[in-house]
């Protein structure tokens, strides 16, 4: 995947739609949005505003019902289940509300998924994952399985997992929604650090004002389009 | 991801779910072994029940008249036996070879008299193992040489003619030129096989003693029988001896010479056959369930999965890693549960005679030995193993598509 332009993400009159029984809801209403490499994004609003079918699109996990998604330059509705798949693996980092961690794989071995994904080798791989796991405060910890750790804990494995590749951006769907106000501000302070230091692009998507205070840039959406456009 | 690291994943998988992955790996392992067992006593049992057949008289490849076979005759013969029997012991696979004369006798006695069938043989070349009367003898004394005298018969045959040891019994048959020829011999010993048509209707004679009454020349027979190790390989056998022997003589398989017996045997396999086919059907829908359910109870997982770079063919390959290795288990858990009762099965056997009664234990003429036992033919077992591990690979298929057809931004409704 090639470098375009300025922008990590382009959305061009971007709508998506989705059937509700006999209904059509209209989810966004010709969305236009740009997120440059190491932002730190969040997207807020209310429920139903369009928060969540953004990060779909741009993480390339849904397609548009009209307009247009480019990832790098790419137009995303013209990829295939496999190149989605790929630019998933190689470009974009998740980190879920729940973890969602593979419970049969041990910290390490979650970290490294996506490494190992791409055929990195196992040098490089043990590198980067122990350098990954201290960054984000779990040594000692490589060998637990998310059932052995905090919620706190899992999600410091999920960014380290989401940040391994070196993405293009990372997406966090409300990812201090399941811990604690102390746990999400130390996340919180851990993400910033990483985009400060590492230059990650991180985007979220949620409600909680810490989060939106810790933002750079806060997009507000509102029925399916940007209400407002702050950059701190 | 490379291969070991899904298998590792696809191992561990497999254990979230403890007690129902060893309910499944017990119903594997049951269905193998049954199948097994089932088909190491069909095995057993035809195979035992083909050698009882080849010692009643044809041996596993019989050497006879070309026309024999179609219109049996005591004036179809093969001339020189014992070049015959020279030939056929040069094969590796061929264990012995005996000359024979059988045929239909009359029998009187001063009583009575009835038809039956006879073997005329020579008891230096022959034992229990070429045939099988020889170790049923209950009265009497055995043939010591080609050239004794004496005549031995089934058990009931004797009663019917109410012959006693050293009675005389009169036989009579047609000769080599197709004349009516009688001879006479003392009742020297009295065979009971078990099977009701044998010991109702068996005649033994020395076949030297009969020769001349037919009219034979020395070495003359009706056939020579020749033994294998192995009766699978009698086509094998029966096609190289064909090749060797010359026009005069053919060389027929066991299942040539008795029809019915082989029409018998088939249809037994055919059945077993269909047995075989529902226990892996139930195998299967038993590894489908447990895998389908896995995935759907994994569909959120899978999403997140495919989220985070990995591929849909690699989901496929999870899945199907998991029913490898429940297939794997499986096998190996069958092995363990059935290697006591085959080995025990194989050893000792369950006699079931008191089940058959005194109507004894008899298919087509042949009478069989009511102990069942087993023995699987390495070939059936190899093929069981790769049905097992078929059915349980295919069982994974449709449940691997579904987790590789998982569609993200559904599965997990989070982003």
């Amino acid at each position: 995947m090639s470098e375009s332009k300025s922008s990590i993400v382009e959305l061009n009159g971007v709508t998506r739609t989705f059937r509700q029984g006999d209904v059509d809801v209209l989810a966004l209403r010709g969305l236009d949005l740009e997120i440059a490499p190491q932002e730190f994004t969040t997207l807020c609003g209310p429920s139903g505003s369009g928060k969540t079918t953004t990060l779909n699109l741009i993480g390339a996990l849904d397609r548009p019902s009209s307009g247009t998604v480019l990832f790098e330059g790419h137009d995303l509705g013209a990829l295939g289940r496999r190149e989605l798949a790929r630019l998933r693996r190689d470009r974009i980092g998740f980190v879920f509300q729940a973890y969602n961690l593979l419970p049969v794989l041990t910290a390490y071995e979650n970290a490294e998924t996506v490494l190992a994904l791409q055929g990195a080798d196992p040098q490089t791989r043990r590198e980067r994952v122990m350098e990954l796991l201290a960054a984000v405060g779990l040594e000692g910890m490589e060998d637990r399985r998310p059932d052995q750790l905090s919620g706190g804990q899992q999600q410091r494995v999920a960014i380290a997992r989401a940040i391994a590749a070196n993405p293009a951006v990372v997406l966090a769907d409300e990812p201090t929604a399941n811990v604690d106000s102390e746990t999400a501000e130390m996340l919180l302070a851990l993400m910033e650090r990483l985009n400060r230091d590492r230059g990650v692009t991180f985007v979220f998507s949620t409600h909680d004002p810490r989060v939106i205070d810790h933002a750079r840039r806060v997009v507000r959406l509102v029925d399916g389009r940007v209400e407002k456009d702050e950059r701190r | 991801m490379q291969g070991p690291k899904l298998a590792k994943m696809a191992w561990r998988n497999l254990w979230r779910r403890r007690r129902r992955t060893l309910l499944t790996l017990v119903s594997i392992a049951f269905g193998g072994s049954l199948a097994v067992l089932f088909t190491a006593m069909q095995d057993r049992s035809f195979s035992d029940f083909i050698d009882s057949a080849a010692r009643l008289g044809g041996g596993h490849v019989t050497l006879q008249h070309p026309e024999y076979l179609d219109r049996p005759s005591l004036g179809r013969t093969v001339a020189d036996s014992a070049r015959l029997r020279s030939v056929a012991l040069t094969l590796p696979a061929v264990e012995r070879a005996v000359p024979r004369i059988t045929g239909q006798v009359m029998l009187a006695t001063a009583r009575d008299s009835y038809g039956a069938f006879f073997v005329a043989y020579d008891p230096e070349v022959e034992d229990e193992s070429t045939l099988a009367f020889v170790d049923s003898l209950t009265v009497g004394e055995p043939f010591e040489g080609a050239g004794s005298r004496g005549i031995v018969l089934g058990e009931r045959l004797a009663r019917n003619l109410g012959v006693e040891l050293g009675s005389k019994v009169v036989y009579t048959l047609t000769d080599k030129h197709g004349g009516i020829v009688t001879g006479m011999e003392r009742l020297s010993g009295i065979v009971a096989t078990g099977a009701p048509s044998l010991d109702g209707g068996l005649c033994l004679l020395a076949i030297d003693t009969l020769r001349p009454v037919l009219g034979y020349a020395p070495g003359e027979s009706t056939q020579v029988a020749v033994f294998l190790e192995d009766s699978r390989r009698s086509t094998a056998v029966a096609r190289q001896l064909a090749a060797e022997v010359g026009p005069e003589t053919v060389a027929l398989t066991w299942d040539e010479t008795q029809a019915q017996l082989a029409s018998f045997i088939a249809m037994k396999i055919g059945g077993g056959r269909v047995m075989e086919a529902i226990i892996l059907i139930l195998v299967a829908a038993g590894i489908f369930n447990t895998l389908f359910v896995s995935v759907m109870e994994r569909l959120r997982e899978f999403g997140v999965m495919m989220a985070i770079g990995f591929s849909p063919g690699q989901l496929f390959r999870l899945v199907m890693w998991e029913s490898g290795w429940l297939a794997l288990l499986g096998l190996v858990l069958g092995a363990v549960v059935t290697a006591g009762p085959y080995f025990w099965l194989a050893g000792n056997g369950i006699d079931y005679s008191s089940v058959i009664g005194d109507a004894g234990a008899e298919v087509a003429g042949v009478g069989f030995d009511p102990v069942l036992a087993v023995g699987i033919y390495p070939r059936n077992l190899v093929l069981i193993i790769l049905a097992v591990t078929a059915a349980t690979l295919l069982a994974g298929l449709y449940p691997a598509w579904r987790a590789g057809r998982v569609v993200p931004v559904e599965a997990i409704k989070l982003v």
